[in-house]
């Protein structure tokens, strides 16, 4: 349980955030890119892009429609083959690890079409998401049930937190295919907070989910990241991104073509014309 | 002993068989999502596995039957051999069939894996007797009794279904168990359930496995009893059989996996022994197929939960919380 | 040595044309529809039987031949459109979807077994005295399925490369939803899509029962480990392929049997799939879980 171990200062509560101390591991790049390439047979979806968040920075990820902002989250999480690049996380070279390997290092995402698990309640998406180290092993279950069941005590506790800080607790019994498209989302960010992760990758969080809970949403989500989280997040909403992000990359064929603060990154010239043609 | 004795012991001991067939194949496909279409093959090497190594070194090629392997094991090894032998065919099948592959392709394999088998068993006689199969295999645990199973066919109904007891309480705890949800968060949906920390190979690989080694168990069970076993007694179609077991029962639900067994191969195929005889012989068992292969057609076409479904955990907020909140209540309707 | 080597490479060829007909079937119906169809080996012994019955009445056996494909094309379209299509519309997946023609198999094998009482009829039509070429032995029909196979080919990839619906199928298997928004309509390429594919299984059906002279429920099913080895290995959607890999697999069975390991003969053709498996992953592997039906 790499995640649990050392995670009590990542707490999902965001109680901590009148908090001045920033953690000390604040500033550090957690998640760090280099000329990432993905290729679907022969043509470049993502081609040389690098980046390097730190722990506590929010980085916002734009680009029209097939720019290869979910390609690039999916090499960072494993789930496609980058062609040629690196990519570390926390100080591990990943880039040839499998997405469980990324996952138990301390990286949770969240994708672009929902996929929370559908007939399993939300309470067990949740659950099963912090469980989804070695505590849910065969082994441990076998040979530990003791500790087993103890750590599982833990989670509900847990989760119930969760599901609160959401508004969510009035589903909880709900099976995850029964929900709506903005409930489904929020289970999906729900799941990747139970893994007290350190590195957090979002594809279009904010897609479906009501204005009112967008709003605490970013405020929740930036809390989360002055603990000591390093967020990426992919999103089309200008305004959100505006709130949410310190850093915004803009993306268009597979290249990067601007990046800096949101205001900078408003002004460029070559953003404005990848987004009108 | 009456003839009607011996059919419902008969019975029973099929219905164990079939209930650990259904326990295993519910543990792949209703928790895990893996398609095993070749399950038959591995309940057949169960029973060949605990035929040969319970008949005595073979006689060779000049006699009536002649196999690989032969011993003469006492119990329990005879059953624990026939197990291993599915965990192992299990493990050599699983690591080529269960990687990243399309799930047609993996199903489409594993049913050609069953037909090739089928083939190659009947083709190779030296290995386990090619199509006439082996006969006259015993009961070795019976033995230190000094029965025999066709002699006290209650005495191995009550033993068939102590082992079925035992493996469905074990299974079902496990699947209870956090593994067990695992298990659920890869069945419906693999990618997230991978970028929430789940080795997915690995967890396929587990449940073929303790589905295989259950699956040969069964078959050394079936084995002792009947005392014969030939390709005859394990064509694909068997398999589909006990899918459609789990269909009716419930979908991961091992209580209904016991109705479907009770309802499907038992009720459903056994009935028809005591209807008059319609056509030429042999005509009624083409027919039961027919059924079958349309009763899974209707199962898919209508994906019924079954009669009773996979149960809902029903978690109250905390304050009510007590050691064991985790478990399946019936779901509220 | 050499003389046994070159019978069972000549045998080898022969199978291969077989199995390239049944091959080309499978794989452009696959490669469009994008299901599995493992009713496919039960649509060959629809066409078996249907020719069977055909010479039982005294047709003329070239004749039997063709209506034994088209019985498979018309066994093919009813379970096409009566079944999957209804299947496609509840939003059955992929994958559920083989499961669906296993389901079909089922049936009708057993449906067959029934009304063939489980036997196994002979079926010696079209035998005449084999041709000796050195160490060959070739029976003139068997050079006919060659070339049969060969003018196949050649014809379907003209027709594909050349003719409106061809093309019309090509890119329907590519991009299914740009080529219906470009006006092509879909429901009849695949209509027709069912209607060759079908034709070339109950062709495969009867050109095999003529090469093994019987017939019985489980013809197809026996067959169809190949045929799905040979699409699969062969790429899925290039017929090209099919009969390149079909030659593959029959001349290793054919080699493996004339090594006097007839029961093995299978498991070869069979292993060949697995290595393909193992070593070519992008042919099998990657996210194409969310590949389209096209129905
Ligand atoms: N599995 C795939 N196979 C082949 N090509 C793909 C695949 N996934 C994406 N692509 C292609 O890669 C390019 C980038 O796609 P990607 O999904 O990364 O874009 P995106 O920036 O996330 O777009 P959007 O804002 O619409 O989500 C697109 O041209 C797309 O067609
Ligand atoms: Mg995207």
């Amino acid at each position: 349980m790499s995640a649990a171990g050392q995670g009590q200062n990542l707490t999902f509560a965001t109680d901590r955030e009148g908090t001045s101390a920033k953690p000390e591991n604040q500033g550090q790049p957690v998640l760090v890119a280099k000329d990432v390439v993905v290729d679907y047979g022969g043509v470049h979806a993502v081609n040389r892009v690098s980046l390097s968040v730190a722990a506590g920075e929010v980085l916002g990820i734009i680009g029209p429609n097939g720019a290869g902002k979910s390609s690039f989250l999916a090499a960072l999480g494993g789930q496609v083959r980058r062609a040629s690049g690196t990519i570390s996380l926390d100080g591990h070279e990943v880039s040839g690890l499998l997405p469980h390997q990324r996952a138990r290092l301390g990286l949770a995402r969240t994708f672009q079409t929902t996929s929370e698990f559908s007939r399993m309640t939300v309470f067990e998406n949740l659950v099963t998401a912090a469980e989804g180290d070695t505590g849910s092993s065969l082994k441990a279950v076998v040979l530990h049930p003791r500790r087993t069941a103890q750590r599982e005590q833990e989670l509900v506790s847990h989760a119930w937190e969760v599901l609160e800080r959401f508004e969510m607790t009035q589903v909880a019994n709900l099976y995850g295919g029964e929900l709506s498209g903005g409930q489904r989302r929020l289970v999906e960010i729900m799941r990747c907070l139970m893994r007290r992760p350190k590195v957090l990758l979002l594809d279009e969080p904010m897609v479906g989910v009501a204005p009112h809970l967008t709003g605490k949403l970013i405020s929740d989500l930036r809390g989360i990241s002055r603990d000591g989280l390093a967020i990426v997040v992919v999103e089309h909403a200008m305004e959100v991104v505006r709130k949410l992000c310190d850093r915004v990359m803009v993306m268009a064929f597979g290249e990067v073509i601007a990046s800096g603060t949101f205001e900078e990154v408003a002004q460029d010239a070559t953003v404005q014309s990848a987004y009108l043609s | 002993m009456s003839a009607w004795g011996f059919y419902v012991a008969t019975l029973l001991i099929y219905f164990a068989v079939d209930l650990l067939s259904g326990i295993a194949l519910n543990l792949q496909f209703g928790y895990a999502g893996v398609v095993n279409f070749g399950y038959i093959v591995f309940q057949a090497v169960g029973a060949y596995v605990a035929a040969v190594v319970t008949l005595g070194p073979s006689l060779g090629a000049g006699s009536y039957q002649q196999y690989i392997l032969g011993a003469h094991l006492p119990f329990p090894l005879d059953l624990l051999a026939a197990t291993a032998a599915g965990a192992l065919l299990s493990l050599l099948v699983g690591l080529f069939s269960l990687r990243r592959m399309r799930r047609d392709y993996q199903a489409a394999v594993l049913l050609i894996v069953s037909l090739i088998a089928l083939q190659v068993v009947s083709a190779d006689v030296p290995l386990f007797n090619g199509s006439n199969g082996l006969t006259g295999v015993g009961w070795p645990l019976g033995q230190l009794f000094g029965v025999t199973a066709t002699q006290s066919p209650w005495l191995y109904t009550v033993w068939s279904l102590v082992v079925v007891a035992v493996v469905f309480v074990g299974v079902s705890w496990l699947s209870r168990s956090p593994w067990g949800r695992s298990l659920r968060a890869m069945r419906d949906n693999q990618g997230a359930a991978s970028a929430m920390g789940l080795n997915i190979t690995s967890l396929r690989l587990q449940v073929f496995v303790i589905g295989g080694a259950i699956a040969g168990l069964s078959g050394g069970l079936l084995v002792e009893y009947i005392g014969a076993w030939s390709p005859g007694a394990w064509g694909y179609a068997e398999t589909f059989v006990i899918f459609t077991a789990i269909f009716v029962g419930g979908v991961g639900n091992y209580r209904g996996v016991v109705l479907g067994v009770l309802l499907v191969p038992v009720i459903f195929l056994e009935i028809p022994r005591f209807l008059p005889a319609i056509g030429y012989p042999g005509l009624t068992a083409s027919l039961e197929w027919v059924v079958i292969g349309l009763a899974w057609m209707l199962c898919i076409f209508f994906r019924p939960r079954g009669i009773l479904p996979e149960r809902r955990l029903h978690v109250t907020p905390p304050g009510a919380l007590e050691p064991g909140a985790l478990q399946p209540e019936a779901a509220p309707r | 040595m050499p003389g046994q080597l070159l019978s069972s490479v000549a045998d080898g060829i022969v199978v291969a044309a077989i199995l390239s007909v049944a091959a080309m079937g499978f794989t452009l119906q696959f490669g469009l529809t994008n299901v599995l169809n493992l009713s496919f080996g039960s649509v060959m012994t629809i066409g078996g039987f249907t020719a069977y019955l055909l010479e039982a009445a005294r047709v003329n056996p070239w004749l039997g031949l063709l209506l034994g494909g088209a019985a498979g094309a018309v066994a093919t379209v009813v379970l096409g459109r009566g079944v999957l299509r209804q299947y496609a519309r509840r939003r059955t997946q992929l994958f559920e979807m083989m499961m669906v023609t296993l389901g079909m198999s089922l049936v009708i094998d057993y449906s067959i077994q029934a009304i063939s009482q489980n036997s196994i009829y002979s079926y010696t039509v079209l035998q005449a005295a084999p041709v000796h070429l050195g160490s060959i032995v070739l029976t003139p029909v068997q050079v006919g399925i060659v070339i049969l196979a060969i003018v196949i080919l050649v014809v379907a990839e003209a027709a594909l490369k050349f003719t409106k619906m061809g093309k019309a199928l090509r890119a329907t298997a590519v991009e299914p939803s740009l080529a219906r928004s470009c006006g092509i309509q879909t429901g009849r390429v695949v209509l027709i899509t069912w209607l060759a594919s079908g034709f070339l299984c109950g062709l495969a059906g009867v050109v095999y029962i003529i090469s093994t002279q019987s017939v019985d429920y489980t013809t197809g099913e026996l067959f169809l480990p190949l045929i799905i080895a040979a699409a699969i290995l062969g790429g899925v959607g290039s017929l090209k392929g099919a009969v390149g890999a079909s030659l593959v697999i029959g001349i290793v069975t054919e080699v493996v049997a004339g090594l006097g390991a007839g029961g093995y003969s299978t498991v070869a053709g069979f292993a060949i799939l697995v290595v393909v498996l193992l070593l070519r992953p992008g042919a099998v592997i990657a996210g194409d879980e969310d590949r389209q039906l096209v129905l």
